[in-house]
Order: C-alpha cells, then sequence, then structure tokens
C-alpha cells in the first residue's frame, strides 16, 4: 500500500482505530468534528461526516478491523491555485481480503445488503476526492475534501491546536462519560437486583426453616402431650388395678380374722397356724397393694394432705409402738431420741409423716445386721423447718446405687437383700409424701458404716390442703341404750365381702347385738329392698357397682322419702370416694374396706342408727 | 441496556431517536418497532430524528425498511425533524427514502397522522411522495 501522499506536507490530525460497531460511530462524529475545527461549514460536515461513517462501516464490516486517519494535506508553493487549496484527507484502512470486483462496485452494479455498493458510490459523490487501493492484504480508501475557500490557510500552529483540542475532548467526550456512567449504572442496578434475589431467596429459606421449626414444635407438644396421656393411663390403670386386688384380698383378711377369732369354732393348732400364714400374707400382700395405690394417688394427684397439730414427741410415741414389732433382730436397738422439751409442735399431715419414717425405719432395720437405728428430730429455726434423721450402722449404700434407691421397684443387691423382703416401693413412696409435704429426702451413705435417711419439711404445711371432709371423720360412737338388732341391708357385688360383713354383723359369740343382714348384689335389688318391708335399719352400700353404681343408689335414696330416713353408710376401696365428694354428702359415713374392723363397723353402725334415731320425731322402730 | 425508547400515544406510536445509532440499535428499533406496532395495532409511527446530525445510508435504508413493514402492518409512518444539510447529504448520497413520509416537525407530523386516523383506510398511501413534508414554511 504505497502513502497517497505527493510530495507536499501531510499534517496528521487523528487517528481513530476501528474494531468494534460502536467505532464506525466514533469515526463519524470525529470526522464531523475535525471537520468543524479545520473550516467546514455544518454542510459539508455532514457530507464528510456521512461519507466517513460509509467507509468505516464497510472496513468493519468486510476488514474486520481497521482504523481512519485524519490528515490535512498542505500542497506544495508551486502548484496551480486551485490545488494549493489544502484538503482534508480521511485514509480508512483495514486488513480485509479486499473489494472483489472493484468496478462493478463503483459502477453500481453491486448491491450487497449491507449496502456496500451504495456506500461506496455515495461517498464517492460526496466528497471531492477519492481513491481506493485494494488487495489481498487490505484495502485504503482515501477521501479527501478541498478546505473552504474563504477559510485562511492553516499553519501547522493552527493544526496543532486543532489537534490538542480533540485530545482533550476525547478525554472528556461527554456522551462517553455519560454512557460509561450509564452502564455502570446498570450494572449497579444488575448487581442490586442480584442481591436483592438473593436476599429474598435466604429469606425465603429461613422461612422454610421457620415453618419447619413450628412444626417441629408442634409435634414435640404432641408427643409431650402422649406422653403425659401415657403417664395418666399408667396410673389410672395402677390405681384401678389396686382396687380391683384390693377388694377380694379385704375379703380374706375378713374371712381369716374371722376364722382367727373363732367365730366359727374352734380351730386345731394346724388350721390355726395356716390361717395365721393366710393372713400375713395377705397382710404383706395388701401392702404392697397400699403402697402401689398411694404412689399411683400421689401421681395422680389424689392424695390429699390433712394437716393437724401435734408434736414431735407424740409423734415418736406412736411410732415406737407401731414400729417395735418390725424389730425381729436383737442385736439392732431401735431408738427414738426424746425431742427437746422446746421443741414447737408441727402442723402438717402426721400420718404422711409417719408413714415416710415408718419406711425410714423398716428400711433401717431391714439392712442393719447389728448395732442401732437412730430415730431424731431437729428444729431448724431460721427456715422454720423440722429434720427427721434415720441414722442406721448397717451395710450402707455405695455413691453410685444412691440415686437409685428412690426409683421405683429399683433393689440394691446385696447380702442383706435375699433375707430382707420389700417392694422397692417404700422410698420411692416416701419421696413423693415429702414433695407432697412441702420437703424433700436426703441420704447420706458410706458402705459398710450406715446410713442416715433424712426428711425435711416445712413445720407448718402452707400447700392447698384439701379441706378434710366431714364424712370421713369418725362418726360419735352413740352412748344411747345398748342396740337391739338392728336390720342391715349390704349392697355389694362382691359376693365375699358381703359374707364377711354378714359375719361381722351376726356377731355369734361377741356378745353384741346380732343384726339382720339382708344381702343385695347390685344397686337395683339393693333399691328394691331398701324400700321394701321390713325397712332396713341402716344400708351398707359399696359404690362400685356393675348396673347401678353406688353413687345413684345415694340419690336414689335420698330422694324417696321412704328410705330418706334410713342412714347410709358407704364401705368402699374406691380411691375417690372422699368426704369432700359432695355426691357422698347423704351418706352417714365413709368406711374403707382396707382393714375393715369388726369394732370399727359396729361403731360405725351404732352412730348411724343412734343419729338417725334422734332425727326421726318418734322412732318407727 | 441501549434500546430506543417507543412511546404510545392514542393510536400512535413515537420515536424520538437522541443517540447517534451505531447500526445494531437502528436495527434492534427496527424490529422493536415492528413488534410495537403488531403489539399495539398502532395506525401510526412518528419518527422524530431532529437530534441526529449524520444519517447514513444504514440509516436511512432502516427508515425506508420501517415504513414498508409498518404499512403492511397497517400503520403509516412519518418521519419529523430531518436537518436540511441531512437531506441533501442523503439526496446526495443516491437515497431518496421514497416510501418514507416526512413533516417538518412533531407538530405537523402528529397532524398529518391525525388526518390519516380520521380518514381511516384512505387511499392517501398510494401517493406516498413529499406532498405532505413540503407544504409547510419552507425547509
Amino acid at each position: 500500500m504505497t502513502p497517497v501522499v505527493s510530495g507536499a506536507g501531510w499534517w496528521p490530525i487523528l487517528s481513530v482505530p476501528i474494531a468494534v460497531e460502536a467505532d464506525v460511530v466514533t469515526a463519524r462524529q470525529r470526522a464531523r468534528r475535525v471537520a468543524e475545527l479545520v473550516g467546514f461549514d455544518a454542510q459539508d460536515q455532514t457530507r464528510i461526516a456521512t461519507a466517513v461513517s460509509e467507509i468505516a462501516r464497510n472496513a468493519f464490516e468486510h476488514g474486520g478491523r481497521g482504523r481512519a486517519q485524519f490528515a490535512l494535506r498542505d500542497a506544495g508553493g508551486d502548484d496551480p491555485p486551485e490545488a494549493q487549496r489544502q484538503r482534508l484527507v480521511v485514509r480508512v484502512s483495514d486488513d480485509g481480503p479486499g473489494f472483489g470486483d472493484l468496478d462493478a462496485v463503483l459502477e453500481g452494479r453491486h448491491r450487497s445488503k449491507a449496502g456496500l455498493g451504495v456506500g461506496l458510490l455515495g461517498a464517492k459523490r460526496l466528497m471531492d476526492g477519492f481513491r481506493v487501493e485494494t488487495g489481498a492484504g487490505g484495502s485504503t480508501v482515501e477521501l479527501e475534501k478541498a478546505l473552504p475557500r474563504r477559510r485562511s490557510r492553516l499553519d501547522r500552529e493552527d493544526l496543532g491546536e486543532v489537534v490538542a483540542r480533540l485530545a482533550r475532548e476525547r478525554a472528556v467526550d461527554p456522551l462517553n462519560v455519560l454512557s460509561e456512567q450509564n452502564r455502570e449504572l446498570v450494572r449497579s442496578l444488575d448487581e442490586l437486583k442480584a442481591r436483592q434475589d438473593e436476599l429474598a431467596r435466604l429469606n425465603q429459606e429461613l422461612e422454610d426453616t421457620n415453618r419447619g421449626v413450628v412444626a417441629l414444635y408442634a409435634e414435640l407438644d404432641a408427643r409431650a402431650e402422649q406422653l403425659r396421656q401415657a403417664s395418666d393411663l399408667k396410673s389410672r390403670f395402677l390405681s384401678n388395678m389396686s382396687h380391683e386386688f384390693r377388694t377380694p384380698l379385704n375379703s380374706v383378711l375378713a374371712l381369716s380374722r374371722l376364722l382367727l377369732d373363732r367365730t366359727d369354732g374352734e380351730l386345731s393348732e394346724e388350721q390355726e397356724r395356716q390361717v395365721g400364714y393366710i393372713r400375713k400374707s395377705t397382710e404383706s400382700l395388701a401392702g404392697l397393694v397400699d403402697d402401689l395405690l398411694d404412689l399411683a394417688k400421689v401421681e395422680a394427684g389424689k392424695l390429699d394432705v390433712r394437716p393437724a397439730d401435734f408434736t414431735a414427741a407424740e409423734l415418736f410415741g406412736g411410732l415406737r409402738g407401731a414400729l417395735k414389732p418390725l424389730r425381729t433382730n436383737e442385736a439392732v436397738a431401735l431408738v427414738f431420741e426424746e425431742p427437746p422439751a422446746d421443741f414447737p409442735p408441727l402442723s402438717t399431715d402426721e400420718a404422711k409423716v409417719a408413714q415416710v419414717l415408718r419406711n425410714f425405719v423398716s428400711n433401717a432395720l431391714k439392712f442393719t445386721p447389728e448395732g442401732e437405728v437412730r430415730v431424731s428430730a431437729a428444729h431448724d429455726r431460721d427456715a422454720d423447718r423440722v429434720l427427721f434423721a434415720v441414722a442406721d450402722t448397717g451395710i450402707g449404700i455405695a455413691p453410685e446405687d444412691q440415686p437409685r434407691v428412690f426409683e421405683e421397684f429399683a433393689q440394691i443387691e446385696n447380702p442383706l437383700q435375699s433375707r430382707a423382703k420389700g417392694t422397692g416401693l417404700g422410698l420411692p413412696l416416701s419421696r413423693r409424701l415429702a414433695e407432697l409435704l412441702g420437703g424433700e429426702i436426703a441420704l447420706r451413705s458410706e458402705p459398710g458404716r450406715g446410713s442416715v435417711f433424712m426428711l425435711s419439711i416445712p413445720r407448718v404445711f402452707s400447700g392447698v390442703a384439701a379441706v378434710s371432709g366431714a364424712g370421713l371423720a369418725e362418726p360419735p360412737i352413740a352412748t344411747g341404750p345398748r342396740d337391739r338388732g338392728a336390720c342391715v341391708l349390704v349392697v355389694d357385688d362382691d359376693k365375699a365381702f358381703r359374707y364377711a360383713l354378714r359375719q361381722m354383723l351376726n356377731g355369734a359369740g361377741y356378745g353384741g347385738p346380732a343384726h339382720d343382714v339382708v344381702e343385695a348384689a347390685d344397686g337395683v335389688e339393693g333399691l328394691r329392698l331398701a324400700r321394701a318391708e321390713p325397712r332396713p335399719d341402716a344400708i351398707l352400700l359399696d359404690l362400685r357397682m356393675p348396673v347401678l353404681d353406688g353413687y345413684a343408689v345415694l340419690r336414689a335414696l335420698a330422694a324417696d322419702p321412704l328410705t330418706r330416713g334410713v342412714p347410709v353408710i358407704v364401705a368402699t376401696s374406691t380411691a375417690e370416694a372422699s368426704g369432700a365428694d359432695a355426691r357422698l354428702a347423704h351418706a352417714r359415713a365413709v368406711l374403707s374396706k382396707d382393714g375393715l374392723s369388726r369394732e370399727a363397723l359396729v361403731a360405725a353402725l351404732r352412730g348411724a342408727i343412734a343419729a338417725s334415731r334422734a332425727a326421726a320425731p318418734e322412732g318407727e322402730r | 441496556m441501549d434500546r430506543i425508547p417507543i412511546l404510545k400515544l392514542g393510536d400512535a406510536l413515537l420515536v424520538t431517536i437522541q443517540v447517534d445509532m451505531h447500526d445494531r440499535l437502528a436495527a434492534a428499533l427496527e424490529e422493536d418497532l415492528t413488534e410495537r406496532i403488531a403489539a399495539t395495532g398502532a395506525k401510526g409511527v412518528l419518527i422524530d430524528i431532529s437530534s441526529l446530525g449524520i444519517v447514513d445510508s444504514f440509516i436511512g435504508r432502516m427508515l425506508d425498511t420501517v415504513a414498508a413493514v409498518s404499512r403492511m402492518l397497517g400503520a403509516d409512518t412519518v418521519v419529523v425533524g430531518m436537518r436540511p444539510a441531512v437531506a441533501i447529504t442523503l439526496v446526495e448520497l443516491g437515497l431518496e427514502l421514497k416510501g418514507v413520509r416526512t413533516a417538518l416537525n412533531v407538530e405537523r407530523g402528529m397532524a398529518l397522522i391525525g388526518r390519516w386516523l380520521e380518514d381511516g383506510d384512505g387511499d392517501e398511501r398510494d401517493g406516498p411522495a413529499a406532498g405532505d413534508a413540503n407544504d409547510g414554511d419552507g425547509g
């Protein structure tokens, strides 16, 4: 490619690379500006810029890349006047494969879809000079336009100024800056959008997690509820089953007592011993059932605390008598330390405290081969609590086993275990009872040296104690005239218990009045007999019966004027039978079937009958 | 990002070209405009090129194509605000934009479109020459 330069001056102004599409725009804008700066009018500026646009596009489309060079050609002084005019030259060169049939293009016979023909031809028309050199190595198009005549000649200094100005403008081309800023803005916006999306995604994720947590909580709640129900069910089962056990046990106890009392004639020595064993076994079985029942009651929250005033000395006195039989080993002394004289009275449930201490002592006696078991009481004035301690010199409990002794049915392996019988329920029950009284149980033990079991309770029970029911209170024993035989109606579905009652009430050989006993096996029968002549003097009523239960019978008796005056004594093994129960208001007394003795039964009957006779204006009987 | 905005004004589309378009931008405008005509059922298109200092053969042909395509889609195109220097250059370039109607400025362009809309499918489009473009106060 020979530079098309005559001998005259060739003053370069600017060079614009053409590599991307936007460069075509830049090239024509620069062309317009250059044309303006060197003095062309608006029309020529447009022509030049348009021509440059066409040729630059060609270079970009066909050559791929190239550049546009702007220069001023200054002819030598000896040229003819017209030729001496300064000319703006734009040389656009590319590395493309050339134009091919250049002549055809220039003659307007060629039409390409990019408008090549129009472009080249048009550019040629718009400019004063147009030269093309094309070959396999690339093409160069040179466009030329003479500067306007009226314009004074530009010298090199003027041109230098033009060049400097162009350079400055390029640096701060407002459009470029604007579009750059625009792009920046769009980028920021994109980033912002991406971040927002990310946030939304995170938020969603959090929400999902949250939902999961909520679901988990619901599940946990459901589980807790299930557990509670299961525990409830267990307590109810235990409580109910214990009653089922207790009913026949009570019968066995009552019957064996009748036998031992020689109610039905003399027993041979052997028979007496056998009945004695029966009775003993039954008692221990009943004790086991009692413990179970108590535990179940505490768990079901059914055990009431009945606070009363008593002193530690009284408590110890009672315990001493009750526990003496437990001491079967002569090598062990059972010592009750006398509480100091200024020991303040307690106001809590004496029976429960006694039960706990009894458990402690019987436990201590079981595991003490020799030495002593010492029971003491101390008063903590600051906390106003009473501390009972049962210390023994027994085998002790290893530290790792200590927590386990309060677990239900837990028994620690030891040499005395085989000898000592126990249910494994005593200590757990004691702990629950202590909790019920607002206190706690502690254990200090050393294997081989002995153990100290401690019960610490508030001196004055302050919990919500259940009001002890009037119905449960022992009826006062009537001091009236001796009863003649009365007619007693026994309503109970348990045949064995009815039998035991009848035996007790017939009282043959007792010297007491022989009562007539009428029996009913269920509530309906009971009601019928209660209304029949002869009207009974008293009714012994069981609560749990098929068909019509004791509560319903009681209601019916109270509602009927015929039977309203007949005293009713409820004899039951049902745990929920408490004097506080409004359904039992009509009952004169509530007796527990456990360990019901003839004396207690007779006394209750006598009291009830006497009270009802006193209430009636003129005794019908 | 680089797109020429197209505004809808009643039954007409309004395009104001305010930047020196590179070829792809011009091609994109052609495409967008065609789509919008089809989508909106516009009856007239007004393209304002008063900001353009240079209209070379590519942009010229784009305007020509837009006019032809919109006509096939049932819309008439009027190009307004062409600078005299640009008009002269286009003629010298050999592009007379025979299919494109022109008007001096936006006002007249809108008036022209309004008239077309009133006439409904008038036969006016058969003579799309310079009549309207040159009836103003001389350009």
